[in-house]
């Protein structure tokens, strides 16, 4: 079963609309569903143009095509479990909030806490995410558990903050403080960021370009040989009595 | 007329022992605050009466016309945006929140943009803190980490620190050591027993140096940490675990710096593990004299202390996205009521620049910069002046600012309670 949902254009264009319903399952029981647009309840066609080919028995079997103007739509694939949601543009904050299974493909840019708190199942943005890719809750000690989260263009802040499990993969630049209190998982950022694993516990943290700013309190283990490159292997974080693995190709202290 | 033991209410200090001399209806002179406090007691010239835009002139209106203007837009309008009250009393500050949930919008308070940072640290590691009078009494080292309390909190050192006598301490002038670690040489630091100057963005790094040196990690730390030379870092680690109670004060150089709540975080990450060695608290220098009140009330009405979302009708906290900021930069709501702040004076342009799009409705005695973007302004008493209600000082102790003057001004808590009263007869309809 294929869904597509067109964005119609709007007068208040700017507030955002929350879409916790638009994930593959609850299209099994039609599209009597409903969104929110700031503090107003709306039913989905009120928002989208609807339209459904073919039928599916199992989440596993619906895929949900977004387009339009999407770049303010939150909550999108949050608690989803099967099944394929595809955005041929940009997505809003939180998309795939708690995920378990299925796969989002994200074909524009990401806003803030993609994959938040995700358990399972593949998220793949082919633009930039922003702040918060892959990470935890304000206050909260495990972020990401599982699943993968994977970034061809850039990353913001704080990616994968108190990743805890699964695996996140950037191709472009991380900003600052990714991997930060880090207890599990694995973090890949192919380009260069700012004081990685910070604060970190466990896991493993790859840079294949330069850590900058490098946080002080990485002991240095050696120089180890990993997919055809040569990094240089630190362990810590000892400010926090941490035992992870950070792997960088390159770094500079602010010394 | 001489008024004993007013509270200021200017900085977070919210010092308690001020005395006011009133005639005929104006203060006079005003003992023992500060300058800063001295000013906001002598005031400046207020606004008359409730204005309205017409065009590019104000027109005068009552107080009646000017509430239910308030009351119309805030029912209209799809997510509207409450900001500010750091400038007002609890009581006020607790009508706000439940209009905030009657309409469902986002309440925002000026912690946002200045210790919010320090609350999302703490809600991931814990506060170590204690009162301002435990410190005086007790504490024989004092840290100022990117605060300069000489120009922000005048009396910070005279009442509890530098320059303050101690219960347990002998000759508290000599036995208190003070350090004051920031970017710059501040004024503070001139009085500072030791001054480390770390490079603008270092604050992190310096921290997880002290905590690795603190646990006698100190081989692997670089020579110099963001400016600072390990020999120092290792004076200061001695210095801390030496003392016998040590208390650390941050502010805004350390909560708006590069990482923000990560330094905060650090440096209560700190303070635990000195605390394993010895006793060290940690608290944050807050700045408007009800911003922690903001804070508590909100906490305790809604569960989170600033930046609630009421949008879907139960609170939804996430800083970042439901702050003021976020949101006018994002252009994500469509009506603001401003109460007790200015945020025209401090946000960035392109928060203005929606804030001049949407209609805004503000409650503050004087002329500021957000009246530039206002529709309609109403002016009230100013509480610890001509309205009394509960503040909470920096260290979360409640202390009832007292009335020193009466006026015809009604106070914020008058004035949003009667839109309050509108909204729910227009709800029950
Ligand atoms: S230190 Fe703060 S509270 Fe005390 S008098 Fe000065 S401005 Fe007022």
């Amino acid at each position: 079963m294929k869904v597509m949902l067109a964005m119609k254009p709007a007068a208040k264009w700017f507030i955002p609309i929350e879409a916790e319903s638009i994930v593959p399952k609850n299209f099994l029981s039609g599209t009597d569903l409903l969104v929110w647009r700031g503090n107003r309840e709306l039913r989905l066609d009120e928002v989208f143009s609807v339209s459904v080919e073919g039928d599916a028995d199992r989440s596993e079997e619906v895929e949900v095509v977004l387009s339009g103007d999407t770049f303010r739509l939150k909550r999108v694939g949050e608690y989803m479990d099967g099944g394929t949601i595809t955005v041929l543009g940009g997505i809003g904050m939180h998309c795939g909030n708690f995920m378990s299974g299925g796969t989002i493909e994200i074909h524009g840019n990401a806003d803030g806490w993609l994959g938040r708190e995700m358990a399972g199942g593949a998220i793949v943005c082919r633009g930039d995410a922003a702040d918060y890719c892959a990470s935890g809750y304000r206050g909260g000690r495990k972020g990401m558990t599982g699943g993968t989260v994977e970034v061809f263009g850039r990353a913001g802040d704080f990616l994968a903050e108190s990743l805890a499990g699964g695996t996140v993969i950037v191709h472009g630049d991380a900003g600052d403080m990714p991997g930060a209190e880090m207890r599990g998982g694995t973090l890949v950022v192919n380009g260069n960021c700012s004081r990685p694993a910070a604060n970190m516990k466990g896991g493993s943290c790859y840079v294949y370009g330069t850590a900058q700013r490098m946080i002080p309190t990485f002991r240095k283990i050696g120089t180890v040989q990993h997919e055809g490159r040569a990094l240089i292997r630190f362990s810590g974080d000892l400010a926090n009595r941490g035992k992870g693995n950070l792997f960088v190709k390159g770094y500079e202290y602010l010394d | 007329m001489i008024v004993k033991d007013a509270v200021c209410p200017f900085c977070g200090c919210l010092c308690d022992d001020i005395e006011v001399e009133v005639e005929e209806g104006r203060v006079v002179a005003v003992t023992n605050a500060c300058e800063l406090g001295t000013t906001k007691f002598m005031g400046e010239k207020r606004m008359k009466n409730p204005i309205l835009r017409d065009g590019d002139r104000w027109k005068d209106i009552t107080y009646d016309e000017a509430v239910r203007y308030a009351a119309d837009m805030l029912l209209e309008a799809e997510r509207p945006l409450m900001y500010g009250w750091s400038g007002t009393h609890g009581e006020a500050q607790c009508v706000g929140v439940h209009m905030a949930e009657l309409i469902r919008g986002v309440i925002d308070n000026t912690s946002s943009v200045c210790h919010g940072p320090s609350i999302l640290a703490i809600q991931e590691v814990g506060h170590p803190g204690c009162t301002l009078g435990v410190v005086k009494n007790r504490a024989d080292l004092v840290i100022y980490w990117g605060s300069n309390p000489i120009d922000a909190h005048p009396r910070h050192l005279s009442r509890y620190t530098r320059y303050a006598e101690g219960f347990f301490l002998e000759n508290a002038f000599r036995d208190r050591k003070v350090i004051v670690v920031d970017v710059r040489k501040t004024e503070t630091a001139n009085i500072a027993d030791e001054f480390v100057q770390i490079k603008p963005g270092g604050d992190y790094a310096v921290l997880s140096a002290l905590r690795a040196i603190v646990q006698g990690k100190t081989d692997t730390i670089p020579r110099t940490v963001a400016g600072v030379t390990r020999e120092q870092l290792v004076r200061v680690a001695n210095l801390c675990l030496n003392a016998k109670f040590g208390a650390v004060y941050f502010g805004l150089g350390l909560t708006m710096t590069r990482g923000k709540y990560k330094n905060i975080r650090n440096a209560i990450e700190l303070v635990s593990e000195l605390s394993r060695h010895t006793k060290f608290t940690i608290s944050a220098m807050r700045g408007h004299y009800n911003v922690y009140g903001s804070n508590e009330v909100n906490t305790w009405m809604t569960g989170y202390p600033f930046g609630i979302d009421f949008s879907r009708g139960i609170a939804f906290y996430n800083p970042g996205e439901t702050t003021a900021v976020d949101i006018l930069a994002r252009k994500e709501c469509d009506a603001a009521l401003i109460v007790g702040s200015d945020p025209a004076a401090h946000f960035p342009r392109k928060c203005l620049e929606h804030l001049a799009e949407i209609p805004v409705v503000q409650l503050d005695p004087y002329p500021n910069a957000t009246t530039a973007f206002c529709n309609v302004q109403i002016p009230v008493a100013v509480t610890g002046i001509d309205a009394e209600g509960t503040a909470y000082r920096m260290d979360g102790v409640p202390i009832r600012t007292r009335k020193v003057i009466s006026s015809d001004y009604p106070s914020d808590e008058e004035i949003l309670a009667r839109m309050y009263a509108l909204m729910q007869e227009a709800r029950e309809r």
